[in-house]
């Protein structure tokens, strides 16, 4: 299947965007989550806030259908 | 003909005559000190004696909207207040957005300077060329949430109302300023501040526009700048959850101050996080004035026994410090503790840092069920936390002891217990713990109005660089100390620039169109570090020892490591932490006692203060080898 990866801030360069300046395309394969696709391309979990997929915050549990699109929002200071 | 963004009037009032007083704005002077928070400490290091009492008449009281608040920029929402900090006793400013800003430059000024003390609680008003001082008996004892209606009820829904609580009135040291029924300039006891001038609130109705120098320019900047940010990857979650939901982030993270940041990770964090705001408490998003991010969240909180509130938040800081600092369980229970704290017009953030440091004591028995009034003060007890608040708003009994903060109270408490009062200057200390984040701690250990996050935040580079590391933090903290603050001199949001990509360029290239400058990046942060410098040596001034002496944070930070969580057995050394120092005044070009060396002060043209430093002997020594060329430069990790 394929995901798009989006990201801004810190995460921005580290998911090395090949799609537009936001987002980069992955290749994986059917029934992977979400943790286990991110381990796969070497992203660090610890400088992600949260998941978001359409609409919705996700765990790392969370298996992507194909074509979706995963939002990964960085830790920001504030309040 | 073409403006500056500038509304062109500065009012002077003192207040012990009733005397107002506007004269023209220098655009000179704005431009050496960017308006906001730069021209406030200028302003206090000219102005206010050094001897001042920082809650008697001789301190000013300021209130700025810097240049760009109400220019048609992106974010240009926020207003500044400055004084002598009643909590570290040096310079304090503290801002908030809302709307207030743009209504005090539509009106047509840019600042207003208060001196003097009221005989009788008043009331600023303002409605475009009118300005008075106006009888504020019937406003006085009210709480903040409950005022700000009132008035408006009595001026009219367009006046923009600024108010202060009990807690102000009653002058306790860590009093905030509230606006927009949630919106705070919370730290620094600005509140506390306006109560010692017997001025109970500010209304203001503006109705002109400002000048720009290049309108269309600004126009096509502000523009580009929405729309390409509307489809940002942070936009959306941003929108919907604002900052409380980086509480599992924090928590998982093992940065998340719990019981008095006795550790670092929280087992209820679940049950207090942004999600369960938006199940449990959101009625709908808000905005401040020219913000397309709507981060705001207007909530309501539920509990038993507990009349049904209304109120703003709680945004992540309040989520930690009136959460699991102290507790909390549940997010009504935090909502609730933000509702009260903002109503008394209480910090939520120094007063959850109040509360949480009074727990600690009475589980250790240091305070007992007698000196309370005959009630308990446990962690995740709302009915024995409400209590408490109201002892020390109304200083009673062993209120009046926590009423100055925590540095105070720990004083009067003893037990030597000053080893767990989370602060750093006399301000209590944001929502994160530094001990496995040595960049977070510096920033506290540094910052000029004491322990606060806002001047500098650097988890993200901790965890990246290393978090058992010191090194590259001082070079990080420095950079941010820089460019964090300029968004307070400027008055407007930082948020946008930290969460949707906004280049530190696209913001002086606003700033460019709204003044008709030429100005760089370079220049801005230059201009920042100036006002760093300058608010350091108000307070070596003011403090009278070396800088070094009050850099240092509780003990707890380096003798207790976290004893729990993902952060367990982490925590930095004495060691650490004084190389921490030395790196930071050697980024700084300040010697190594803390304080600013002639060469560096003479480079940001600040040589009357180095001047004034050398009379009382705190002039640092010179730097062997020379001041670095550059201090703070852009710093970005490798990962990132």
């Amino acid at each position: 299947m394929v995901i798009l990866l989006r990201a801004g801030g810190i995460l921005r360069e580290i998911i090395k965007p090949d799609v537009d300046y936001y987002t980069r395309r992955i290749e994986a394969r059917d029934g992977l989550a979400i943790g286990e696709i991110l381990q796969q391309v070497s992203i660090d979990k610890r400088l992600i806030a949260f998941i978001y997929v359409e609409g919705k915050v996700r765990d790392y549990s969370y298996i992507p259908k194909d074509g979706q699109t995963i939002t990964l929002q960085p830790p920001v200071s504030g309040g | 003909m073409k403006g500056n963004g500038l509304a062109g009037i500065t009012v002077r009032i003192n207040l012990s005559t009733g005397e107002i007083k506007k004269h023209p704005t220098d655009p000179e002077f704005m431009r050496e000190w960017f308006g906001g928070r730069g021209a406030i400490a200028k302003i206090i290091y000219d102005e206010v004696p050094r001897d001042a009492d920082p809650l008697g008449p001789d301190n000013v009281f300021i209130m700025s909207a810097g240049i760009m608040s109400g220019c048609f920029n992106p974010a240009g929402s926020k207003v500044s207040f400055g004084s002598i900090s009643p909590l570290s006793n040096g310079h304090g400013d503290s801002n908030m957005g809302g709307h207030l800003g743009p209504a005090l430059k539509f009106a047509g000024y840019d600042m207003v300077i208060f001196k003097g003390v009221s005989a009788k609680p008043v009331f600023l008003y303002i409605d475009d060329d009118i300005i008075e001082l106006r009888d504020a008996s019937k406003y006085w004892g009210m709480g903040s949430l409950e005022c700000e209606p009132l008035i408006k009820h009595d001026l009219g829904e367009d006046f923009e109302i600024a108010t202060i609580g009990p807690a102000g009135e009653n002058l306790i040291r860590f009093s905030c300023i509230t606006h927009d029924f949630g919106r705070q300039a919370g730290r620094c006891g600005q509140g506390a501040v306006m109560g010692s001038k017997k001025l109970k609130a500010i209304a203001i109705r503006g109705t002109k526009s400002l000048k720009v120098h290049n309108l269309d320019k600004l126009t096509e900047h502000s523009r580009s700048i929405v729309l390409r940010t509307k489809t940002h990857p942070n936009m959306a979650p941003w929108q919907k959850y604002g900052t409380a939901f980086f509480i599992n982030w924090s928590n998982e993270n093992g940065v998340f101050p719990t019981r008095n940041f006795q550790t670092t990770f929280y087992e209820n964090a679940s049950g207090i996080d942004g999600d369960k705001l938006v199940e449990k408490c959101l009625i709908t998003h808000k905005a401040c004035f020219g913000c397309w991010m709507n981060c705001g969240k207007y909530t309501k909180a539920v509990l038993p026994g507990k009349p049904t509130v209304y109120l703003e938040g709680p945004e992540y800081e309040t989520g930690a410090l009136c959460g699991s600092n102290i507790g909390m369980t549940d997010i009504n229970q935090v909502a609730y503790m933000n509702w009260l704290l903002d109503n008394q017009g209480m910090d939520t953030m120094s007063g959850g840092g109040v509360i949480a440091f009074g727990m600690e004591c009475y589980q250790r028995g240091y305070i007992t069920k007698e000196q309370l009034e005959g009630h308990t003060l446990d962690w995740g007890s709302i009915d024995d936390a409400e209590h408490f608040v109201d002892m020390i708003v109304h200083r009673r009994g062993i209120g009046e002891w926590f009423a100055g903060g925590t540095k105070r109270a720990a004083a009067m408490v003893g037990h030597g217990s000053e080893r767990f009062a989370m602060q750093v200057k006399g301000q209590e200390m944001s929502g994160y713990d530094g001990r496995w984040a040595p960049g977070m701690l510096l920033a506290y250990m540094t910052c000029d109005i004491g322990a606060h996050h806002n001047r500098a935040w650097t988890i993200t580079v901790d965890i990246a660089e290393g978090r058992e590391t010191i090194e590259g933090r001082a070079r990080v903290v420095v950079y941010l100390q820089h460019i964090r603050p300029l968004f307070d001199s400027l008055c407007i949001c930082r948020l946008f620039w930290g969460e949707l990509d906004i280049e530190p360029e696209e913001i002086v290239e606003a700033l460019n169109y709204v003044t008709g400058w030429d100005l760089t990046v370079a220049d801005a942060l230059k201009a920042s570090e100036r006002v760093w410098n300058l608010t350091r040596c108000i307070y070596l001034e003011r403090n009278r020892a070396n800088g070094r002496s009050f850099d240092y944070p509780p003990a707890r930070s380096w003798e207790d490591k976290i004893p729990s969580g993902p952060g367990k057995g982490k925590g930095v050394t004495r060691e650490q932490v004084e190389g921490l120092l030395d790196d930071y005044y050697a980024a700084r070009g300040w010697d190594k006692n803390g304080n600013p060396s002639r060469a560096v002060l003479e480079d940001l043209d600040l040589s009357f203060a180095a001047d004034r430093l050398e009379k009382i002997n705190l002039l640092g020594n010179p730097i062997p080898g020379g001041i670095p060329k550059v201090r703070g430069e852009r710093y970005k990790p490798k990962a990132f």
